[in-house]
């Protein structure tokens, strides 16, 4: 008899769950290093997306449909990732997001790619606003990637251009970098521009990721080199205390670097980084009034004044926006559909267009080289010093070539 | 040239010293209570770290010198806490029950610290007194905290082997080391003993952190930075041996800090044969530089003395 009712009552719930016709949520999963090495910095991404998706919640939805936001902590290892990975699509995830280490990045696009080779009706899309390693756009693109970030050709590039025509990049070159893809990368392309930029590489030299506390002996290598330029990719702690001992050891050198703007940098380098160059993705002098609302709005509803990593992931959330907005999302789910749409979306924001390159599916974004200087309109907080942008570079010059190692196949 | 080469060496050295210094300071609390105790303490980096958080808030109400007296003196209790109240009960469980304990509390430390302080680092700097450079070698500038730190090392060293070597406590503690039932059975408070090494194994460690917190960076992320590195320098300086863990970390300082400036490869022990070209071209492992792996360079020495004398440079013999 209390089988029977029980039966009856799974039955009856189970029955009333069909009845009823609704949109599914869009589940947006974040898996992102909110607690290990380096987390500091990549959280941000987190955090820029969780902005976007509750902007999307007070304005009521997308097209009445509901953006879920999860967040999965990665830890900063593949392996985690990984794992939390598979949690996330056991949660139902449609859509994940991450952008912090290149190297978890090449984790996830294959996980990403395998789960969709396994489930084709069932694909999961992933966008990633921070991850510049050329691989994910090179030899490990996939139709279902995306990558709203510059990669290190673009970077390494504008940067060495920009130097050179104010003068200010050396003909000795010391390039450090970290010991994994990205780094390898940068170690590469700054190689490759040498004669773009007009200098010639004197020591080259990759080092463990945000492990080493002590750079005293980096410091000696570079004395050693003879070098009058440092051209870095390094993030996070690498980067502080890679200035932080140039700076106590007394060496003048001139500073090619990619994430000095990230919060906790500048401040912790002080003086010592004037006139240091980096290049930047998007910079609260560069758009206008639109880009000052923006600023304002992020500080009022997190605190803090948004770093480039966080108007980029912005930007990528809000071109995901526009790709959704052309969509029926009244039925179920559809990620293909979801994809198609975002090859083909544009926007307009207040540093420049951004748009997605099919090929490739690297994203056309602009690029701005900055200087550290008091003369920059708006400086860190505690110093005088901020960062004067140089150039800005429009989105199709800065974009570097489709790779040939980049075979996707697409969907019939 | 030929200067820029005695340049790098000098200054390679210098820097090896001064962070192999550091290295001694954490790891001789650990060798000794790993000596005495067999405990195998995972939690020892997190002393270092209470150190350096306890230094860093002392500091900012206070000032660094009022931090230097009484944090490592905070740390020390905690420690006497933890091994009065924690360990002793586990003891009766065996090794591995002591192992997981502290394991246990590593996780803990970590978590208060970034309950409290949260997750970046936190500013914690050196007095403007002590922000001077102390001597330029080959055009860079030495600083002379960083000699600061080498001397509160030594200093370290000296009084710990002074205790150990001429004081009838330092007897006792020595022959609690070797013969734990003994001693009891002469009379000796062992479990008192015990209690005591664990806390000034803790106290140095906080010392250490006090003192180089203020140079390096203080986040919650410190104890497992070095929480490797210090098991590796007890593993090769051997067990229970403070004179043994001076030698290995400087070895590691020193090999580390060299390792940086050279980009050896695999390959090139094909050079004098004319191989090199072929083996460069097999590429993979035989061209990994090591420059690139110098912070394995302490593990493979640690891989070496194991299969060479395992008992450690300066350890017994079982």
């Amino acid at each position: 008899m209390r089988v029977f009712a029980l039966a009856a009552l799974a039955a009856a719930s189970v029955s009333g769950t069909f009845t009823s016709v609704h949109a599914d949520n869009i589940k947006v999963a974040v898996i992102e290093n909110l607690s290990g090495s380096g987390s500091t910095t990549n959280r941000e991404f987190a955090l820029a997306v969780r902005y976007w998706a509750e902007q999307v919640k007070t304005k009521g939805g997308i097209r009445g449909g509901v953006v879920e936001y999860i967040e999965y902590d990665s830890q900063g290892s593949t392996a985690t990732a990984a794992e939390k990975f598979r949690s996330a699509v056991a949660d139902g995830a449609h859509i994940i997001v991450q952008g912090g280490s290149s190297g978890v990045a090449g984790q996830l696009t294959e996980d990403v790619r395998k789960h969709n080779l396994r489930n084709p009706t069932q694909p999961i899309l992933y966008i990633n606003p921070g991850s510049e390693a050329l691989e994910l756009t090179g030899e490990k693109c996939h139709y279902y990637f995306f990558r709203f970030a510059t990669n290190a050709d673009m970077r390494v590039k504008g940067l060495v251009t920009a130097m050179r025509e104010a003068g200010d990049l050396g003909a000795k070159v010391f390039s450090i970098n970290q010991n994994y893809s990205w780094g390898k990368d940068m170690q590469g392309a700054i190689d490759s521009y040498a004669s773009l930029g007009g200098y010639t590489v004197v020591d080259r030299v990759l080092h463990d990721t945000n492990k080493i506390q002590d750079f005293g002996p980096y410091v000696a290598r570079i004395k050693a080199s003879g070098a009058d330029t440092v051209i870095t990719g390094n993030w996070a702690s690498d980067l502080v205390l890679l200035m932080k001992e140039v700076a106590t050891s007394g060496l003048k050198m001139k500073f090619g670097t990619m994430f000095l703007d990230l919060p906790g940098s500048l401040e912790s380098a002080g003086q010592a980084a004037l006139g240091y160059y980096t290049v930047e993705s998007s910079n609260k002098e560069v758009g206008g009034d639109a880009m000052l609302a923006l600023y304002a709005d992020y500080k009022q509803r997190l605190g803090h004044e948004p770093s480039s990593s966080e108007t980029r992931t912005i930007f990528a959330m809000q071109t995901l926006g526009a790709a959704l907005n052309t969509l029926d999302l009244s039925k179920k789910i559809d990620v293909s559909a979801i994809a198609s749409a975002l090859e083909k979306a544009n926007i307009t924001t207040p540093a420049g267009e951004i748009g997605m390159r099919a090929e490739d599916h690297q994203a056309i974004v602009p690029v701005i080289i900055s200087k550290v200087s008091p003369d920059a309109k708006y400086k860190r907080e505690g110093l005088n010093l901020g960062f004067k942008p140089v150039r800005v570079i429009a989105g199709k010059d800065a974009v570097n070539p489709v790779q040939s190692a980049c075979k996707m196949e697409r969907p019939s | 040239m030929g200067n820029s080469r005695v340049d790098f060496v000098i200054v390679s050295l210098l820097n090896g010293i001064s962070y192999g210094l550091l290295l001694f300071m954490v790891s001789a609390g650990l060798t000794l209570i790993f000596g005495m105790m067999g405990v195998l303490n995972f939690a020892h980096g997190s002393f270092y770290m209470l150190g350096a958080y306890f230094g860093y808030t002392l500091a900012r109400y206070a000032s660094f010198w009022v931090a230097l007296a009484i944090a490592p003196l905070a740390v020390a209790l905690i420690g006497g806490f933890i091994e009065r109240y924690m360990l002793r009960r586990a003891h009766r469980h065996g090794h591995a029950h002591e192992l997981l304990l502290t394991f246990g509390l590593f996780f803990i430390f970590e978590e208060l610290v970034k309950l409290f302080y949260g997750f970046y680092p936190v500013e914690y700097r050196m007095p403007a007194a002590l922000e001077f450079t102390a001597f330029s070698v080959s055009g860079i500038d030495y600083p002379f905290f960083r000699l600061f730190i080498a001397g509160v090392a030594v200093a370290m060293f000296m009084a710990i082997f002074l205790l150990l070597r001429f004081t009838r406590a330092g007897l006792i503690i020595r022959a609690a080391v070797h013969r734990p039932e003994m001693v009891e059975a002469l009379g000796h408070n062992v479990p008192l003993v015990f209690l005591a090494v664990f806390a000034l194994g803790a106290g140095m460690a906080g010392l250490a952190g006090t003192v180089t917190g203020a140079f390096y960076p203080t986040s919650p992320t410190m104890a497992q930075e070095l929480g490797m590195i210090i098991f590796v320098v007890v593993v090769v300086g051997g067990l229970g041996s403070i004179e043994g863990a001076l030698v290995a970390s400087l070895l590691i300082g020193i090999f580390s800090s060299f390792a940086v400036g050279l980009d050896w490869t695999l390959a090139d022990l094909g050079k004098p044969f004319g191989l090199h070209p072929w083996l460069a071209g097999l590429g993979g492992l035989l061209t990994v530089r090591l420059s690139t792996m110098a912070s394995v360079v302490p593990f493979v020495l640690m891989l070496i003395i194991l299969l060479i004398r395992p008992a450690g440079l300066m350890g017994e013999k079982a």
